[in-house]
């Protein structure tokens, strides 16, 4: 298996008035290579289990393992090596560096990973290709249409060769024919044996054929 | 209000020492309830809030304790700008012995810097691992180290708020002048025996320390510290003074000496501190440091060297020993 989610829960500003139960009681299991789509509408949790997962925050209580590794009780820096070695992130608003061109915003996630310059250069240029976005690979992001910008960001999520892909709502800023493409790009990963997760309440991907699981959040609960 | 209190250099000093104080008793606090309720094997909120808390909290222990560091240099910079204002004294020797809080407060100052050394190290270790190994240890350390910091703080209340500016203090010369018909030196040395256990002390510490000999590296750099400091103050000191009658580990920290004091002491007292940092990781952690080895042999052999230079350019400017 390669994620458990045992009996997650998430409170934000926990022991105050302003208390907010975000996650309750979440189990849940994706095995290796298998793509699945969080489902469900704003604020049901799906980005929070999202942030669990990718060892961005951490649980209120409960286990999260990863490969077999404790992701819920990794101390900041091992989650953040965690964080810079497993997995890719897409996000719906991209978070690329609009100033820099394709190709540097790409390296970006490489810089002080210990490989040399022309081994950085040959794994940036390979995840651009994988993402369709190579011709544009000297242009500066902020030149880009919102589809080209998606792809970029495919480009950097892939160019350390993560085994896991987690997507936040990738396609709310896209129109239907760039949608299209981003699934195409995904069908690719998911051939290539990544482990995929994506939150969305975009319908387009609830009957795609290599989606395996769909789960369905609501209030903070799997339903 | 005395004019000790008054002085730019104690009111920065003790406005420091304070917020630095009030900063570790909360985390002092906060470390109480992490070894009352520490449990890394649980998932618990109570267990998550635990390890999110002790991550800040060591932090803040961290920062601390360097900059407790950094302080110790400032102090002995503090005591001995004080010089000007007590009748009597000529540099912090003086200054210390103004009343009796202060040679117990350097003291523990050095004692309290090793120790804070040891913490850091310790703490740096426990980072590297995902599963908090060390957080009791480290814990029950700090709260020793607070302990101490606590005498400290108050030692440093009553020695500053205790100076007379009115009672004339005794010189260094006084201080560490040979009266009595005694010469000033430890278990009955003479200059030439110190000097020889001081160069042997050092090739011990070489020695053990390279050999991976770590109880024996620990107890030799202690020794050596000791050795170190009387050999300073009782020979090489009086060649950086140029003046045989002159015994003093404070007058150095002077800009009339180019401040070399402050080079001499920190190379010896960092030298010692990382020989035996890195000894205490390898035999009680088990993180044998090539690099700590080196670095503290490096600082040590400048140390020597620095020491040794002084002797021989005055050898070879004046065509005798003092």
């Amino acid at each position: 298996m390669m994620i458990r989610v045992e009996g997650i829960n998430k409170i934000f500003n926990e022991g105050t008035p302003q208390a907010f139960e975000a996650l309750k009681s979440i189990d849940l299991e994706v095995a290796k290579g298998e793509t699945m789509i969080l489902s469900g509408v704003s604020g049901s949790g799906k980005s929070t289990l999202l942030s669990l997962i990718a060892a961005l925050d951490k649980p209120s209580s409960g286990k999260i393992v990863v490969e077999g590794e404790l992701i819920s009780k990794l101390p900041d820096l091992h989650a953040s090596a965690y964080r810079a070695k497993s997995i890719g992130f897409i996000f719906q608003h991209f978070n690329l560096l609009e100033s820099l061109s394709v190709e540097e915003n790409v390296i970006a996630p490489l810089i002080n990973s210990g490989f040399d310059i022309v081994s950085i250069k040959q794994m940036a240029a390979k995840s651009m290709q994988s993402a369709a976005i190579s011709h544009k690979a000297s242009q500066q992001v902020k030149e880009l249409s919102g589809g080209e910008k998606q792809r970029c960001a495919i480009a950097r999520a892939l160019v350390h060769e993560p085994e896991l892909i987690i997507c936040d709502e990738p396609t709310a800023n896209l129109d239907r024919e760039n949608s299209l493409k981003f699934i195409e790009i995904l069908q690719s990963l998911h051939q290539r044996g990544k482990t995929i997760i994506v939150a969305t309440h975009d319908p387009l991907f609830e009957t795609l054929p290599f989606v395996s699981k769909v789960v369905h959040m609501e209030d903070g609960s799997i339903v | 209000m005395n004019e000790i209190l008054l002085s730019n250099e104690v009111i920065v000093y003790l406005l420091s020492e304070t917020v630095l104080y009030l900063l570790l008793f909360i985390a002092f606090i906060s470390t109480l309830g992490l070894l009352r309720k520490w449990n890394f094997d649980a998932f618990t909120t109570e267990q998550f809030a635990l390890e999110n808390r002790s991550y800040l909290v060591m932090t803040i222990i961290f920062f601390v304790m360097l900059l407790k560091v950094v302080l110790l240099p400032y102090f002995v910079y503090t005591i001995d700008n004080l010089s000007n204002l007590i009748p009597g004294a000529m540099c912090g020797a003086g200054v210390v012995k103004a009343n009796e809080y202060g040679n117990p407060l350097l003291s523990l100052k050095i004692i309290i810097l090793f120790l804070s050394g040891l913490w850091l190290s310790m703490n740096s270790i426990d980072l590297k691992e995902k599963s908090y190994p060390y957080l009791k240890l480290k814990s029950w350390f700090f709260i020793l180290i607070f302990l101490l910091l606590s005498s400290e703080f108050i030692l440093d209340i009553l020695y500053f708020t205790h100076i007379e500016t009115t009672n004339p203090v005794s010189c260094c010369s006084v201080i560490f002048g040979q009266t009595g018909g005694g010469n000033g030196l430890p278990f009955g040395l003479d200059i030439l025996k110190l000097l020889i256990l001081f160069y042997l002390l050092f090739a011990l510490v070489v020695l053990t320390t390279l050999s991976d000999l770590a109880v024996m590296s620990i107890i030799a750099s202690l020794l050596f510290g000791v050795i170190a400091y009387y050999a300073v103050v009782y020979f090489f000191g009086t060649y950086i003074y140029e003046l045989p009658t002159h015994l003093c580990p404070f007058c150095m920290l002077q800009d009339h000496y180019y401040y070399v004091g402050y080079l001499l002491w920190g190379l010896l007292m960092l030298g010692v501190f990382l020989t035996i940092d890195a000894a205490v990781m390898q035999s009680f952690f088990k993180q044998p440091s090539k690099s700590l080895k080196r670095i503290s042999l490096l600082l040590l052999s400048l140390f020597v060297l620095l020491c040794s230079a002084y002797v021989t350019v005055y050898y070879l400017k004046n065509g005798v020993f003092l």
